[in-house]
């Protein structure tokens, strides 16, 4: 089930109302100021089956058809006071907020608590647009409850208000709100892997790092090893010695790899998901690496922080600073 | 309006939306539930039809069959068709339309998949409880339709909770909370709600007739001996006339022939229209001066329009007339329990002269049918002087004569009836007797009728009300004598006065009591304490009648008043305001009640004080941290080792969950301290 709007929700005027009446926040609880409630087709059509009944009841003049009739109609008005309450005092809080790449699915993560007492039910939650969630308040006091959206572009996601809503305990009612828990996440460019990873790192020959797998030069010289290449046994020495030694032999390169804006192929949109696919391949290798961006240089370096500050730079890279 | 949208594409494959199983199980229960009690009046086919769909579904809820195809269905459709046609009830009987309704039901029980389906079902099953009620109005059925909504509800509350944690249970206790909660509301509007007329006239329940009917062959009321259904319950005013007094009027008969008496047929003449209350036609009778008996009446069902009522009966309700002869009727036939209520003026004269075409039609006789009685009643006659003094020694020659009262009389052919049984059998029930007199009256030309109603009744002494069953039913006659009008005069009072002074079985032999035991099961003289609960029973019946199922436009004015002093429509309008609010208010406490919460442990206190003032620093404590992470982490906000802080998570670990540690003054004190310290130190270390 998607969250969906009506066009009266839609209107300018009713989120401008609305920000004035339920500010963002963090952490809201729920009260009467911020909680909606408006019997659903369901509860319409209910009141339809009453109006039937107690014209049945006048025509057949019969006190019980009036009984039952009356009940539900009183059971009408009660789960108003149902429905109102299941949401009425109850905590919405943003716990964390994931980052993602275009094309995923960025999760929130959002705390619903209720106070001490009474059990909740059937309460749903959910971003417009996405599917909505399920928040299991009957046993426990708390839950958190993992929320998707799917993240279109680059740059900050903002979920927009949270729909939360209830129709417990039957369905006549719809009690709702909309809580702008101020959610951002960060979407990073869609990640471009391409065969070459390593295309535009300079190479050079005075470097310190030492590529193990390179052939430029003559290293060192060990035992053999199952899987060494054949042509790199030194023979002379095995007929010598009976012994399979192996020469080694490596390239040197710059060890810090900068990837390079300006030496990326494409348009926009397009470097930057390349570079993210490099960063991504830069970091699983544990290489150091840097960034440099037209108007911003990241200096080489390792580890997850390192790898989600430039990929933040690349997220970030020529939107507007919000 | 935002809304979750359900698909309902994906609903109507039956994959985007699972109806939750314990609400389709209840909802199976609530079915079988609410058609049962319907199996007493519709056809048999439709209640197998709606018990197959409710077994097809069950298997399908178990997953070993499939839903049914659409050849199945049309022949369920088929198969209702059918039954409905055979049941020979007319196509626009209530009965017809329930069968229907029912039918339909248990076809969209079975292809239910959505939560659509299931809302319908819901709405049918509250529909078919009312519908119920069309036919039966009684305790019982009324607490098992209560029963049966909680059930309803409890599956509509299945609807709406979590798969995975409803259980039958859960749902059954919120549906009963939800109900139980709902009832003060429901008494308030059932009070208040104003009850009107009719918008339209609708199909009543149909049903057999029970009691006497409009002809009474000789052995006709020694059949309604047999049973004890209670005919109708009256409640007086003030003190209640003795039982011997008692002669509930029904009908008047005045015609015979073939053995048997029945009423005559009311000419369209306009003297022969019943009269209301408060019209002032030619024959109401002369009440002024006369103590009048004020009296109400709940009367069950008998499919016809004539009610019973005292001598002399003036209507008081709505709908109730008097007719030419002087009997209350009502304006459509009786198909529910009925209250009214009516005057009765003991003594009043009526037709203290007789119209010529009235005195004909009471005098009239079939050709010789039976010769040997006129001849007795001649020769009486001549023996006699006047008319009284006849009627006196007819009753006389019953007392002295072999006349036997009896429930079983041998039958008699219909021709020459009543010579047999004047001469011959002379043995008979109380029929045989009035209809012996009145013949014997009309034969000199007095004239005469057969009157048929119930005479006695038993009072119950739980709430003093009179019950009256049909083995109380009686016929006795009314002759006219000129001066005085008609005058009642019963003829068994002659050959069995137990009869009348203290009801049926005072006047049966020990055979006949026997067999009328045997038969209506009633009499549980032997069982200590049982008739005393079968009284309270019946009087709680009988106020259930009165305050409930007789809640009627008369009655809701009547108490309305009492309540309010003047019933206006603003001081309805406000009570009724006033009252749902405070029922409602019951409603609000118990939801938003919140007991007081219990004393906060102290060092729980000291601890969250400290996580206050760390949150002012900024470094605010996170809901899903415990207290030792949280303090881990502000102590590593100092560049500390974990090492440092914790003798102190020790120490609020032992004095919040350790329940050998006693909480002592310095053990709070040293946490405080402790506690102070590391805020201190960090929020210095902050603002730097």
């Amino acid at each position: 089930m998607a969250v969906e709007l009506s066009a009266f929700e839609r209107s300018p005027r009713f989120s401008r109302w609305l920000d004035r009446r339920i500010p963002p926040t963090r952490r809201l609880t729920l009260s009467q100021q911020s909680i909606f409630i408006f019997p659903t087709v369901t509860g319409f059509l209910f009141g339809g089956l009453i109006v039937l009944l107690i014209v049945g009841a006048i025509n057949y003049q019969n006190s019980l058809v009036y009984g039952v009739a009356f009940t539900l109609g009183s059971l009408f008005l009660v789960t108003i006071l149902y429905t109102f309450r299941n949401l009425s005092g109850l905590t919405i809080e943003l716990m964390s907020v994931g980052t993602g790449f275009v094309g995923e699915d960025v999760e929130f993560q959002v705390r619903v608590s209720r106070p001490k007492g009474k059990s909740r039910e059937g309460i749903q939650l959910g971003w417009l647009g996405a599917i909505a969630q399920w928040a299991e308040l009957y046993d426990s006091e708390a839950c958190s409850v993992r929320l998707f959206v799917r993240a279109q572009r680059r740059g900050w996601l903002d979920p927009g208000r949270l729909l939360i809503e209830t129709q417990y305990p039957l369905g006549l009612l719809r009690a709702w709100t909309w809580v702008d828990l101020g959610a951002r996440a960060l979407v990073y460019p869609e990640p471009l892997f391409i065969d070459q990873p390593d295309h535009i790192a300079r190479r050079g020959e005075d470097g310190e790092l030492i590529d193990p797998q390179g052939s430029d030069d003559f290293n060192d010289m060990r035992p053999y090893r199952p899987g060494d290449p054949v042509r790199h046994v030194m023979w002379r020495v095995y007929a010598r010695s009976d012994q399979l030694v192996v020469k080694e032999y490596t390239s040197y390169l710059d060890p810090r790899l900068m990837l390079d804006f300006d030496r990326v192929a494409g348009g926009v949109e397009e470097r930057l998901s390349r570079l993210t696919g490099m960063t991504l391949n830069a970091s699983r290798s544990g290489r150091e690496f840097g960034l440099s961006l037209p108007g911003g240089k990241i200096g080489p370096g390792v580890g997850d922080q390192h790898r989600d500050s430039i990929l933040r730079a690349l997220a970030l890279y020529g939107l507007p600073q919000t | 309006m935002a809304f979750l949208r359900r698909n309902d594409g994906a609903e109507a494959l039956g994959v985007g939306y699972q109806i939750p199983r314990n609400s389709l199980a209840l909802l199976m229960v609530a079915q079988a539930v609410v058609v049962l009690p319907h199996a007493r009046h519709i056809s048999f086919w439709i209640v197998a039809v709606g018990l197959f769909c409710g077994c097809w579904r069950w298997m399908v809820f178990q997953g070993r069959w499939d839903y049914p195809q659409r050849w199945v269905k049309a022949l369920l459709v088929a198969a209702s068709a059918i039954g409905v046609g055979v049941s020979g009830q007319s196509v626009f009987s209530l009965e017809t339309a329930t069968g229907l309704l029912i039918v339909a039901f248990a076809l969209k029980l079975v292809e239910m998949k959505s939560r659509r389906d299931a809302y319908l079902v819901i709405y049918l099953c509250y529909f078919i409880i009312a519908a119920e009620f069309l036919f039966d109005q009684s305790i019982a059925v009324a607490i098992y339709g209560a029963l049966a909504m909680v059930i309803v509800t409890a599956a509509f509350v299945g609807l709406h909770q979590l798969h995975t944690r409803v259980s039958v249970s859960t749902s059954l206790r919120t549906a009963a909370v939800l109900v139980m909660q709902a009832v003060p509301l429901m008494l308030v509007l059932f009070l208040f709600f104003p009850r009107v007329a009719p918008l339209w006239s609708v199909p009543l329940p149909g049903g057999t007739r029970t009691g006497i009917s409009e002809q009474i062959a000789p052995g006709d009321i020694a059949a309604l001996t047999r049973s004890d259904e209670i005919a109708f319950r009256a409640v007086f005013d003030g003190p209640m006339p003795r039982p011997r007094d008692l002669y509930w009027r029904g009908l008047v008969y005045s015609n015979f022939s073939q053995g048997t008496w029945s009423v005559g047929a009311a000419s369209a003449a306009r003297e022969d229209r019943p009269i209301y209350a408060g019209d002032d036609r030619g024959f109401a009778p002369e009440v002024s001066g006369i103590n009048a008996l004020s009296y109400q009446v709940l009367l069950e069902p008998t499919q016809a329009s004539w009610l019973f009522a005292l001598d002399v009966a003036m209507p008081a309700s709505h709908g109730t007339a008097l007719t030419r002869d002087f009997r209350l009727v009502a304006d459509e036939p009786v198909r529910t329990t009925t209250r009214y209520s009516a005057w009765a003026y003991p003594g009043a004269a009526i037709d203290p002269t007789l119209p010529d075409w009235l005195r004909q039609r009471e005098t009239r006789l079939p050709e010789d049918d039976n010769p040997r009685i006129v001849a007795f009643a001649a020769d009486l006659a001549s023996r006699t002087d006047g008319p009284e003094a006849f009627l006196a020694s007819v009753l006389e020659y019953i007392r002295t004569e072999p006349f036997f009262y009896t429930l079983n009389p041998p039958t008699l052919s219909n021709r020459g009836s009543i010579d047999a049984f004047w001469f011959d059998s002379r043995r008979g029930f109380c029929s045989h007797f009035a209809g012996a007199f009145v013949y014997l009256a009309r034969a000199v030309g007095i004239p005469a009728r057969m009157i048929g109603g119930y005479q006695g009744g038993e009072i119950n002494p739980v709430t003093g009300h009179l019950v009256v069953r049909q083995f109380d039913a009686h016929a006795w006659a009314e002759v006219w004598l000129e001066g005085r009008g008609w005058v009642r005069m019963d003829p068994t009072a002659a050959v069995a006065p137990a009869r009348i002074e203290s009801g049926l079985d005072a006047a049966l032999s020990e055979n006949d009591r026997a067999v009328l035991s045997a038969v209506t099961g009633r009499r549980f003289d032997g069982v200590p304490g049982l008739r005393d609960v079968l009284y309270l029973f019946e009087s709680m019946e009988h106020r259930w009648n009165l305050w409930v199922v007789g809640y009627d436009t008369e009655t809701q004015a009547r108490y309305l008043a009492d309540l309010l002093g003047e019933v206006t429509p603003t001081r309805v309008g406000l009570a009724m305001l006033f009252g749902g609010a405070a029922s409602l208010a019951l409603v609000v406490l118990s939801l938003f009640w919140r007991r007081r919460p219990a004393p906060d442990h102290p060092a729980h206190r000291i601890f969250r004080r400290f996580s206050r003032g760390m949150a002012r620093s900024g470094l605010a404590r996170r809901p899903d941290e415990t207290p030792g992470q949280f303090l881990r982490r502000v102590n590593a906000a100092r560049n500390r080792d974990a090492s440092e802080v914790a003798p102190l998570i020790d120490h609020l670990d032992a004095l919040l969950y350790n329940p050998d540690v006693v909480c002592t003054k310095t053990a709070l004190r040293s946490l405080r301290s402790g506690l102070r310290r590391l805020q201190v130190d960090v929020s210095l270390r902050l603002r730097s």
